[in-house]
């Protein structure tokens, strides 16, 4: 008995003492919907930046897994309870989160929402107007296919705000021109695997598909994975969002003919400074645009561009 | 009793670490945050004391939660009860065809379990064409209400742990649980009808997951057919850091319920001190050795 006492107190030693040095600076918490790709790391980036210039703590902290609406609840109850002075945070989910922003609202803690929102449009926003951007890869993707064509489409989670508005942005485009047809439209649950699995399925049943439009990270990996293995590399052309090192690599490759590029650092950055002028009472606008870019193999080199791609935090 | 200390240790250390470890606020959140894995580590200690293990519990919590959500869209108190009704009776069925085809079809419970929550989670997609639904105002209220203090999730999880504990420890079909997780053979032997048995460990276990699915839901706020991920993990370890033997036989109630509030405390605590999430992932492993570790070196002496 007294060994598993001695045992846990152990494993516990670390809390402790990290418990024990725990700073008086302004606190903020970022979280974001997962962790692990690229796009969210370049959030992260993006918010430490904004951290360090106005000299508050930066707590990022997210799920492993973008479909675990339960951990992102759980994780922003938690830090409404250790009291952080604010949080800024990309919903999972845009009503199952609305709970959580009246909580914060109750403790008075502001709250700014980054990428994707929640439904109460009283609480700002901080995003790439995603209609605007899948619209503006619909036209990329049609100048590419030389105006008609039959085109695939992969948003990544239905009912997640992000993947709902790309779709219809690409979507309503696509409908404004009678040669365009989508073909298809397979989700692939921000999963490469997934990506990649959807898009054998496209090109099986739909040989004669001039073009796909993957709507974030994983699908565009997985179907540029899947044209380079069938050797369809610039006969089938993709669009994807984001920008990736693995997106670069196949923009570069000529898998993919055109990124639809965000500007995560931003919302990051954006998303910090918002909360810290929150926190001090400023005027926070209920709606900020981070804007997208068409990056092509043709303006990869471009100094605006290189600015943009740039990853900060990753030498 | 050498989890409890544990957690008890765990507790006091966190108390110390994160000033606001042991406030009222953040001791119902925990229990909040909890109460479904604590439902569904009940379902899975019932199974296991039995001999069996049950795979299809997480994604039954999503089966059972759309099927209420879906049901319920009329928002009248009616058609609610109504379908949580469904939505337990949908877990019930579901468990005891695991049962079924485990007992009376022999087929080992970890592959039929595994069959069902492929099939569980499949049917949550085609129920919801892979949509959250959206539930009526009233359901999400449940589960964040407290009644005398205590959240209500955490009541509802409290209920079904003492009638489980009340079932196994001071009723006939309770120690016929233990006798053919011991020794199934044996317990046939000696008349006890083990196939029977073996069905209704499972048809409950299933019944407790659309419990814990109705609780879930109502705390999302939202159908999601892809809750619970992985949920039936974390019921398995919370069955096994509560001194449950995944051999048959070995297990009770109580100390599956400190082996859930280890994991909820464990979790909230680590989000307090702000420890990355993935060392989370890392800290509940090691936990999980640990326990089984220390268990077993306490037997040996």
């Amino acid at each position: 008995m007294r060994r598993i006492i001695a045992a846990c107190l152990l494993l516990l030693m670390p809390i402790l003492l990290c418990g024990c040095a725990r700073e008086q600076k302004i606190r903020i918490a970022v979280v974001p919907k997962g962790v692990a790709f690229d796009f969210w790391r370049t959030v992260r980036a993006g918010a430490e930046k904004a951290g360090s210039e106005l000299g508050v703590t930066v707590i990022w902290k997210g799920p492993t897994d973008e479909r675990d609406v339960a951990g992102q609840i759980a994780m922003l109850e938690d830090f409404i309870t250790s009291k952080v002075d604010a949080i800024v945070m990309a919903a999972c989910d845009a009503k199952a989160l609305v709970a959580i922003v009246n909580k914060a609202r109750e403790a008075g803690i502001p709250l700014i929402t980054i990428d994707s929102g929640v439904d109460d449009k009283s609480v700002p926003f901080i995003a790439t107007d995603n209609i605007e951007g899948a619209r503006i890869a619909a036209q990329t993707l049609v100048r590419l296919i030389g105006g008609k064509g039959k085109v695939g489409l992969i948003p990544f989670l239905r009912g997640a705000a992000t993947s709902d508005m790309r779709e219809k942005g690409f979507l309503d485009e696509i409908k404004k021109r009678p040669g365009v047809q989508v073909a298809r439209k397979l989700y692939s649950e921000s999963e490469t695997a997934k990506g990649m699995a959807v898009t054998e399925d496209m090109l099986t049943s739909v040989p004669d598909l001039a073009g796909i439009f993957a709507a974030n990270e994983p699908g565009a990996i997985g179907a540029a994975q899947v044209i380079e293995e069938r050797r369809l590399a610039g006969k089938v052309k993709l669009v994807a969002f984001d920008a990736a090192d693995s997106e670069i690599a196949a923009l570069k490759k000529g898998t993919i003919q055109a990124l639809i590029v965000q500007n995560p650092f931003k919302m990051g950055y954006e998303g910090v400074k918002a909360a810290v002028s929150a926190i001090r009472g400023g005027h926070v606008p209920l709606y900020t645009d981070t804007g997208v870019t068409v990056v092509t193999r043709a303006n990869l080199n471009a100094p605006e561009v290189q600015t943009l791609l740039a990853k900060p935090g990753k030498e | 009793m050498g989890p409890l200390v544990a957690l008890l240790v765990m507790g006091a250390a966190l108390s110390f670490a994160a000033r606001d470890f042991l406030t009222g606020d953040n001791l119902a959140n925990v229990a909040r945050q909890a109460a479904v894995i604590a439902i569904l580590a009940v379902a899975e200690t019932i199974v296991i004391i039995g001999g069996g293990i049950d795979l299809s519990v997480g994604s039954l919590t999503a089966l059972t939660g759309v099927t209420a959500a879906v049901l319920m869209s009329s928002g009248t108190p009616m058609a609610i009860a109504a379908a949580c009704l469904a939505g337990i009776l949908c877990g019930l069925a579901c468990g005891a065809t695991s049962g079924l085809l485990t007992a009376y079809g022999r087929m080992p419970s970890f592959i039929a379990t595994l069959g069902m929550m492929g099939i569980a989670r499949g049917v949550a997609f085609v129920v919801t064409a892979g949509q959250n639904v959206t539930l009526p105002a009233a359901f999400p209220e449940f589960a964040a209400a407290e009644a005398l203090g205590v959240p209500v999730p955490a009541l509802v999880a409290a209920v079904v742990a003492v009638a489980a504990h009340i079932l196994l420890s001071r009723t006939v079909p309770g120690r016929h649980t233990y006798a053919i997780g011991g020794n199934a053979e044996a317990a046939r032997l000696s008349g006890i009808p083990v196939k029977r048995v073996v069905t209704i460990l499972f048809a409950l276990s299933g019944l407790l997951s659309g419990i814990a699915g109705l609780v879930l839901t109502s705390r999302l706020t939202i159908g999601q057919p892809t809750a619970g991920q992985g949920y039936e993990l974390d019921a398995i370890a919370a069955a096994v850091i509560g001194g449950a033997s995944l051999m048959g036989g070995q297990g009770t109630v109580p100390g599956t319920v400190v082996g859930a509030a280890i994991i909820g405390v464990l979790r909230n605590g680590l989000n307090l001190l702000n420890v990355e999430v993935f060392w989370q992932q890392v800290a509940i492993g090691v936990i999980i050795i640990a326990a089984v570790f220390f268990d077993q070196f306490r037997r040996r002496r």
